[in-house]
């Protein structure tokens, strides 16, 4: 009796295994990875509906190389050490490629898991030059980088601007800080910097900063960061009747900075940022099909969408989901989409990555300024 | 500068101050630190949002906007106090008779719960306070002083002096004081123990709904997790002021707040939570049981 129901047991259990795989054979599996929990949770969520669209896409039309495309995502919460267990969680699920991650220091340490297990990586948002400047074949970037970012901010600040003295703050990650001292380095000797200083992440008063910034009377404040410190810093600066306006990067290109600022208090914010996907008429469909389903547009929603198109079209022409085939494809192919035509160059990059000058106007974003 | 710095630190103060009241006047009765008392004070952030956003619908608040704050206050106090009640009798008075650990464990261990009880039912993002106070702000020889940090100061030097008075002269306030000093024999004399504890820990949990307030409406942003950093900042206020003793407190909360402030203002900003850590180390170097605080010889 034992040895029946023992054998019964085993080959219950081996039946559930075949079936499991057989079950995952029938799906591409591609990685979605972001902060989709914590400070900026928004940020992951715009992502993963992004990627939805394309999924559905692909899906209707009978998925690619006779398999349907299914999404495993994965949650780092921001955290440089949550996110390279989710790599892992990722490749261990045999995923056939990661479009992720949203901060520079989550998408670099995972960058090193996914080149070790050759899957390749698209970031939609990543801007750090060192993620791509790393030497990994499979990394790459639909977004333009810091370094490009920082120096339009800077010609913005000086060209147009004219600005004699401003004040640079950043939040200490490695996206802040980057971008803060991109824009600092860039602006040559016509401008002083009269203050150079970080705040905490996940702070919430900024007043005794602000206040030491405001002794020195700057004419604009730059900060590096994401948008919950921006608005937050905006908002107190106000309070403190200060007038300079504050300028910063795509990490604060979100409605929730308005949102936490208010509009009064952030009119008037320039920001660095890609070309308004309304202003695309190839976008003009995605934009569409988003809003219908998940409402408005994310910053990065569409950067995610064509990150997933890339992907799956590469794995279409390459006939396989083996990583090194893919990424052979992702290099040597040109994309057109919803962005316009991609070619990525040897590190990774997007070849033409146009940042252009946003103000925020009325309670919106709108762009301003082209270098 | 100078000022401005005393001022910024001074609001900030004054809500660590309230939040530390509530750590002090637990440790003060049970000797129990109460590691889930800055997740009631994001609690309270959260329902005075939530009584807000229900106000506003029901339209009380386009017919009065202080009657509508005013009543969301209410209703998150007496919320918060209830559940401080509740939390008392099923967290921590089963475990009374036990080692010094197991209630402290219990403790960490609602406050866990309730940060990922909120950041389910609410949501991981941001949430926004639905009001903004304008910056009518006073600017007096280069101090800016927004309306609302005016009514932050006062509301919480009006409810310490208030608490004060109610430890000093009161019943209840003689009670939880004779507790405090010895629980056994304030049983003897008649004091219903059990009464006063679930009064300090009603009491407590109502200040750190004011407190979750006045941030929520003061920064107009809060999420799941701010009662964490809030806890401990208040936690150390209170050590620093003598944990279980009440104007402690409230004396650990101000000078922290100025402390974070001047020292980021005249150092470095970016070393503002190292600040408020170092000069507990040093205080406890010097004087280990805090700038009012009691020997324990003394409380026998």
């Amino acid at each position: 009796m034992k040895r029946i129901l023992f054998f019964l047991i085993i080959s219950i259990a081996v039946l559930a295994y075949l079936s499991a795989c057989k079950k995952s054979e029938d799906v591409i599996k591609i990685g979605v990875a972001g902060p989709m929990t914590g400070p900026e949770a928004k940020m992951g969520i715009d992502f993963r509906s992004g990627v939805a669209v394309a999924v559905d896409e692909w899906n209707a039309r009978g998925g690619v190389l006779g398999k349907k495309v299914g999404i495993v995502t994965g949650d780092d919460v921001s955290d440089p050490k949550q996110a390279v267990s989710v790599a892992r969680k990722l490749v261990n699920s045999g995923v056939a490629a990661v479009v992720g991650h949203f901060d520079s220091n989550c998408s670099i340490p995972a960058s090193d898991i996914y080149d070790a297990a050759a899957i390749p990586m698209i970031t939609p948002a990543t801007t750090n030059p060192r993620l791509t400047s790393q030497g990994y074949k499979g990394v790459f970037r639909v977004c333009g980088t810091d370094d490009q970012q920082g120096r339009i901010a800077a010609e913005f600040a000086v060209k147009s601007l004219k600005l004699k003295k401003v004040a640079v703050l950043h939040n200490k990650t490695t996206y802040g800080q980057g971008l803060a001292d991109e824009f600092k380095n860039n602006l040559g000797n016509s401008v002083q910097v009269v203050y150079y200083g970080a705040i905490t992440q996940g702070e919430k008063d900024f007043k005794p900063v602000l206040t030491a910034i405001r002794e020195l009377s700057p004419e604009l404040i730059y900060f590096g960061g994401i948008y919950n410190e921006a608005g937050l810093l905006v908002k107190q600066a106000r309070e403190l009747s200060m007038k300079q306006p504050f300028m910063s990067g795509d990490g604060t290109i979100d409605p929730k900075f308005i949102e936490i600022a208010g509009a009064e208090a952030a009119e008037g914010t320039y920001l660095t940022f890609q070309p308004d996907p309304n202003n695309i008429p190839s976008a003009k469909e995605f934009i569409s099909k988003y809003r219908s389903k998940y409402g408005e547009l994310g910053s990065y929603s569409i950067y995610a969408y064509e990150a997933m198109n890339i992907l799956l079209s590469a794995i279409k022409a390459a006939g396989t989901t083996n990583g090194k085939a893919i990424i052979e494809k992702l290099h040597s192919m040109e994309f057109s989409g919803a962005l316009g035509s991609i070619k990525f160059m040897d590190k990774g990059d997007v070849q033409v990555s146009p940042f252009v000058v946003w103000i925020t106007k009325d309670g919106r974003f709108v762009e301003y300024w082209k270098p | 500068m100078f000022f401005q710095q005393v001022i910024n630190g001074l609001t900030l103060g004054c809500v660590y101050a309230i939040i530390a009241l509530g750590y002090t006047m637990v440790y003060g009765i049970l000797g129990l630190i109460n590691f889930a008392h800055g997740e009631i004070y994001m609690l309270g952030a959260y329902l005075s949002i939530i009584f807000l956003g229900l106000f506003t619908v029901a339209g009380i608040t386009s017919y009065s906007i202080v009657l509508s704050i005013f009543l969301s206050l209410l209703l998150a106090v007496i919320f918060c106090s209830a559940f401080g009640y509740t939390m008392e009798k099923t967290a921590y008075k089963p475990l009374r008779g036990s080692s010094r650990l197991s209630p402290l464990i219990s403790a960490i261990g609602v406050s866990i719960f309730l940060q990922n009880f909120v950041m389910k039912t609410q949501g991981a993002t941001d949430k926004v306070f639905p009001y903004k106070f304008h910056f009518a702000s006073i600017d007096f020889l280069g101090v800016s002083l927004t309306s609302l940090q005016m009514l932050i100061i006062c509301s919480s030097f009006l409810l310490m002096a208030g608490l004060y008075l109610f430890t000093k002269f009161s019943k209840t306030g003689r009670a939880m004081r004779a507790t405090s000093q010895d629980a056994l024999m304030a049983s003897l004399v008649g004091i219903n123990v059990d009464r006063v504890i679930s009064v300090t820990f009603i009491i407590g949990a109502g200040l750190a709904a004011v407190a979750g307030m006045m941030i929520a409406s003061y920064y107009g942003v809060i999420n799941y997790y701010i009662g964490y950093i809030a806890g401990i900042k208040a936690f150390t206020a209170a050590v620093l002021g003598g944990i279980g003793s009440i104007p402690g407190a409230m004396i650990g909360g101000l000078a922290l707040g100025l402390v974070e402030s001047l020292g980021s203002a005249y150092i470095s900003a970016e070393y503002k939570d190292a600040y408020a850590f170092g000069i507990l180390i040093i205080i406890l170097m010097i004087k280990p049981s805090g700038l009012l605080g009691r020997s324990s010889d003394q409380k026998v």
